[in-house]
């Protein structure tokens, strides 16, 4: 054979098993390849939707206090990005990134987020320099302008997108809006291409830009004066709410210390989250008689004028419930009105007495009336629906349970139960307010294009006290704070009245009876003399260890009332 | 012999192959660009690499019609031994400037194969083929004509010491297997047509499979692509180093029997590394399917089986020696990459001839098929038969009928 011949031979062979070989790949084993390269090249993303802003009012105009800003995570291929220019480079232009020696020393590693939240001016500046293997992803963060203020209220969003606590959290599906979905064939750097007919696009929903019914000035100097009303007291907490009880409407609500939202990884106790306004159930003591007095009084059971007899302290079930006031001018038959003004347990105990037509002892039918009011009428002890997220706290059953005259006769003066300060607030507000129990609410509606659309709602408007029974109630507390009137404090002109109340803690179980630590809190109105209120203010202080006094959250209401009659413009009136 | 028209056919093959790179390029180079840019922070405009490859096509077509019609073999053969020299020196050089770390020297990825001449970079090692086959289509028929062929010190020798220099350069030096694989294919060659009996031939091509197993056994570099070629053949798990042949094959198998269409190939946009050059066969496979690929496979299979013929109708040794020599440089370029690529043999980088981007391989491979051409033009009617003796070199008598058909 001849030798040129053998290379034809071999030529032929090579080219024959070639030919072999692609026929078996692209023919018999062409269904699995296919399968495995969409496999690789199919990109499946979802497109972020826009989550929508947050608003508060100045004046009647929405201004946004939550924003959201576009920045970008700086990823890098430490295969092919040179560490000493990427190092520079990152120095240079981001506040804060990994540790280039740790992740350079990773093996095999291919991808990595060396820096987060890089604002766009940096970004661009990282881009223009063209570093290989470097990429930017865009991402979204909240942006709070106003820093920590209402910081409780706004709550924050978490590296996942999720809103959390305030109204960040319990808004969430709002604000969220609806991710899209983007099914493309993609290229190495999962960059969409227009190759191929199975890409599927779905747009996102952009999330809702939510108006709150909070006023953003009135909410900053509320805070502001908090904030020096702590530095002078021994307490070290504050929660305050101020709402519109003809609408129940919030307008400023806040938790001081707060906390900077855009931050909210560095915050040390995770309770600085919480907004104590609704999220935590308390005993506002003797807030509560207000409560009781309302019930006896609606149900014709006494009026201010009805007497008893005060001897300091009442006997139920052989425990012996003081009061705390025991000044020698009011033992002996005194009114309900002077036992309010003075705060005397043995007052609002006679209330519930009387709820049951026995002036003497505490009976089922009254425990049943009280529970009645406290729990269908006054809703204390369930979620008021206001759009945050709220504890529920508890009224105890008038009748499963021992010791049901003891728990209940110190219900009446806010203790044995569990209620927030939104509930509190709701069911004064129904107290001075002629009667009409509403859901309280704290969204204004949603913006777009700069209209505003209310929410679709399914706020209660019960009348659950006669206007007469408000009206008597409106006059008590006034007289409550008749000294403050002497002391020039509240202003002629204004019908301004309040309640104390000062709580024991419960340690293990029990009172704590030697008053080493106190709750404070101070609930009150401000109306134009002889009209409905305008405004409801309710202030809670605390600190651990520290026997706050209802004198503190007092004081602070009587500064912040008179702001306010000035903020809001609110004319006097009996004029 | 009578000059007579050239083969057209391989004068068709050549340029059709070129042409259809230059259509391959145009579709997958923006991709190209595209994939440096955004990994490397290159800034390739989306034409560049067409451009660059209309600019290799049209200096090799200058360099195939220079070789084809302009400088007469005879002539270039008198320059054998000089042009030798300056393919080991070219070579030697490069290996020189790299140890002393000049900026002459390109490199990538550790290994120094190229030199920097500005805007364009030169690859002495595809001179180095040129220049091998043109000395060895000479050495050979010398030695046929003294008659020395198969003695130790007058042919064996010598020939191991010029094979040996140039192997040594290409595949220790530049680290650049495929063009070793290259050149051991055309020494093999042109060694069977030159007349050493079959009997040395085999033991001189032992030896060389056992040094080339040594060579590959103690690189782990090389044995890392062995081991990735095996976990290939027997479908275990993928990994890094399997990375480049598993895209290979999956971008021919998704090409099926009529392909993706031209623009569509999704593998060139960064998943296949080398798409426009080692790679080009397996975007080809993923754009024009089986139907195009079985195409292309017969253009080279008619182009390596006319160059076969022209060589055994060409009576002068040395002649026939040259296209031998270029026939086995286009097949191992062809096989040894498109088995690379369906994972048939282990990656080594070898470029596909004609169609792979890349200057300097496609200018020397044309300008070798050019000769080739010229040589064309002086077969004989009838097949040489005694191909291993001839004794009438570089007498073209007029009983070598002409090709011509009498019209």
């Amino acid at each position: 054979m001849s030798r040129i011949k053998i290379l034809r031979y071999l030529t032929l062979a090579a080219l024959g098993i070639i030919l072999t070989r692609l026929f078996f790949i692209q023919i018999i084993e062409h269904d699995a390849w296919v399968a495995k390269a969409n496999e690789q090249h199919t990109l499946l993303e979802t497109i972020t939707a826009k989550r929508g802003e947050i608003y508060m009012l100045d004046g009647n105009d929405p201004v946004a206090v939550v924003l959201n800003q576009t920045v970008y995570q700086v990823i890098i291929d430490p295969a092919i990005t040179p560490q000493d220019e990427l190092q520079t480079l990152l120095d240079e232009t981001v506040e804060k990134h990994a540790n280039l020696d740790e992740v350079y020393n990773i093996e095999g590693l291919r991808y990595y987020i060396v820096a987060r939240n890089v604002p766009y001016s940096s970004a661009v500046k990282i881009a223009e320099k063209g570093l290989g293997g470097v990429w930017l992803k865009e991402s979204n963060a909240r942006v709070y302008p106003e820093g920590e203020m209402a910081s409780t209220v706004l709550g924050f969003v978490n590296a996942d997108g999720i809103g959390q606590y305030g109204v960040e959290g319990s808004l969430n599906h709002l604000l969220s809006g609806k991710d899209g979905l983007l099914k493309t064939i993609s290229d190495v750097n999962n960059v969409a291409l227009s190759i191929g007919d199975n890409n599927i696009k779905i747009p996102a929903e952009d999330g809702k830009n939510v108006v709150l019914t909070i006023d953003r000035t009135l909410e900053k100097n509320v805070e502001e004066m908090t904030e020096q009303a702590l530095a002078s007291s021994v307490a070290t907490n504050a929660a305050v709410l101020i709402m519109d009880p003809n609408n129940g409407e919030v307008l400023a609500m806040t938790t001081i210390p707060g906390y900077n939202p855009a931050d909210y990884g560095n915050v040390k106790d995770a309770s600085s989250y919480i907004n104590q306004v609704t999220e935590v159930p308390y005993e506002p003591a003797s807030i509560c008689k207000t409560f009781t007095y309302s019930a006896a009084i609606n149900e014709g059971k006494m009026t201010a004028d009805t007497t008893y007899f005060n001897q300091g302290y009442v006997m139920v079930d052989g425990w012996k419930i003081q009061n705390a006031e025991q000044r020698a001018s009011i033992y002996g038959t005194i009114d309900m009105r002077t036992a309010l003004y003075w705060s005397l347990n043995s007052g609002s105990i006679q209330a519930l007495k009387l709820l049951g037509d026995d002036p003497d002892s505490i009976n089922q039918k009254g425990r049943e009336l009280l529970y009645d009011y406290y729990y269908n009428k006054f809703r204390l002890g369930r979620p008021t629906d206001i759009e945050l997220i709220e504890a529920v706290g508890y009224i105890e059953d008038p009748n499963e349970g021992w010791g049901r005259n003891s728990t209940y006769a110190n219900m009446t003066f806010g203790q044995n139960l569990g209620i927030t300060m939104i509930q509190t607030a709701t069911a004064f507000s129904a107290v001075v307010n002629g009667g009409i129990w509403r859901t309280p609410t704290i969204v204004a509606g949603t913006l777009e294009n700069g209209r505003l659309t209310p929410l679709e709602s399914n706020a209660i408007e019960e009348q659950i006290l006669k206007a007469d029974t408000s009206a008597a109630m409106r006059s008590m507390l006034v007289n409550n704070r008749s000294y403050k009137v002497r002391a020039g404090i509240d202003k002629p002109g204004y019908d301004v009245g309040g309640k104390s109340g000062t709580a024991q803690v419960i340690r293990d179980g029990v009172y704590d009876d030697t008053y080493a630590e106190l709750v404070g809190s101070y609930i009150g109105f401000v109306a134009p003399s002889g009209e409905m209120p305008s405004y409801v203010i309710m202030i809670k202080m605390w600190g651990e260890g520290q026997s706050v006094g209802s004198g503190e959250p007092m004081a602070l209401f009587d500064t912040l009332s008179n702001y306010i009659i000035n903020y809001l413009k609110i004319r006097p009136g009996g004029v | 012999m009578r000059k007579h028209k050239s083969d057209l056919i391989v004068l068709f093959t050549t340029l059709g192959l070129m042409a259809l790179g230059l259509i391959v390029i145009y579709a997958i180079g923006p991709m190209r660009a595209n994939v440096l840019n955004s990994t490397y922070g290159t800034n390739y405009g989306s034409h560049d690499f067409f451009i660059g490859q209309l600019r290799s096509v049209a200096i090799s077509l200058v360099a195939f019609f220079l070789a084809f019609k302009v400088i007469p073999y005879q002539t270039l053969r008198k320059f054998a031994k000089p042009i030798m020299i300056l393919g080991i020196l070219l070579s030697a050089l490069l290996w020189v400037l790299a140890m002393s770390g000049s900026s002459l020297a390109k490199c990538e990825l550790g290994e120094c194969r190229w030199y920097n001449l500005g805007p364009v970079s030169f690859q002495p090692a595809e001179f180095l083929k040129l220049s091998l086959t043109i000395y060895l289509a000479d050495f050979l028929a010398r030695k046929k004509e003294e008659g020395t062929i198969g003695k130790l010190k007058e042919f064996w020798l010598p020939l191991g010491l010029i094979c040996g220099i140039s192997l040594g350069l290409v595949v220790i030096a530049q680290g650049d297997l495929g063009t070793g694989v290259t050149l051991v294919a055309i020494i093999f060659g042109m060694l069977l047509v030159s007349g050493v009996s079959i009997k040395q031939y085999l033991l001189v091509f032992a030896l060389v499979v056992i040094v080339a197993v040594g060579a590959v056994a103690t690189s782990a570099h090389r044995m890392q692509r062995v081991d990735a070629w095996i976990a290939t053949l027997t479908g275990s798990a993928s990994s890094d180093s399997t990375y480049h042949i598993d895209n290979a094959m999956l971008a021919i198998g998704t090409g099926g029997f009529t392909g993706v269409g031209i623009g569509n190939s999704v593998q060139a946009t960064g998943y296949l590394p080398e798409s426009i050059n080692d790679s080009v066969f397996a975007i080809m496979g993923e754009t024009f399917g089986f139907v195009g690929l079985f195409l292309i496979v017969g253009v080279f299979a008619t182009m390596l089986l006319r160059l076969l013929n022209v060589a055994s109708h060409t009576a002068a040794p040395d002649e026939r020696l040259l296209v031998v020599g270029v026939f086995s440089w286009v097949l191992a370029g062809v096989s040894v990459n498109i088995m690379a690529m369906t994972g048939l043999v282990p990656v080594t980088g070898i470029t596909l001839p004609l169609l792979s981007y890349g200057g300097t391989s496609m200018l020397f491979v044309a300008f070798a098929l050019g000769l080739s051409l010229q040589i064309s033009c002086y077969t004989s009617r009838e097949e040489v038969k005694n191909e291993d003796i001839s004794s009438r070199g570089r007498i073209r008598g007029a009983h070598y009928a002409s090709r011509r058909r009498s019209a």
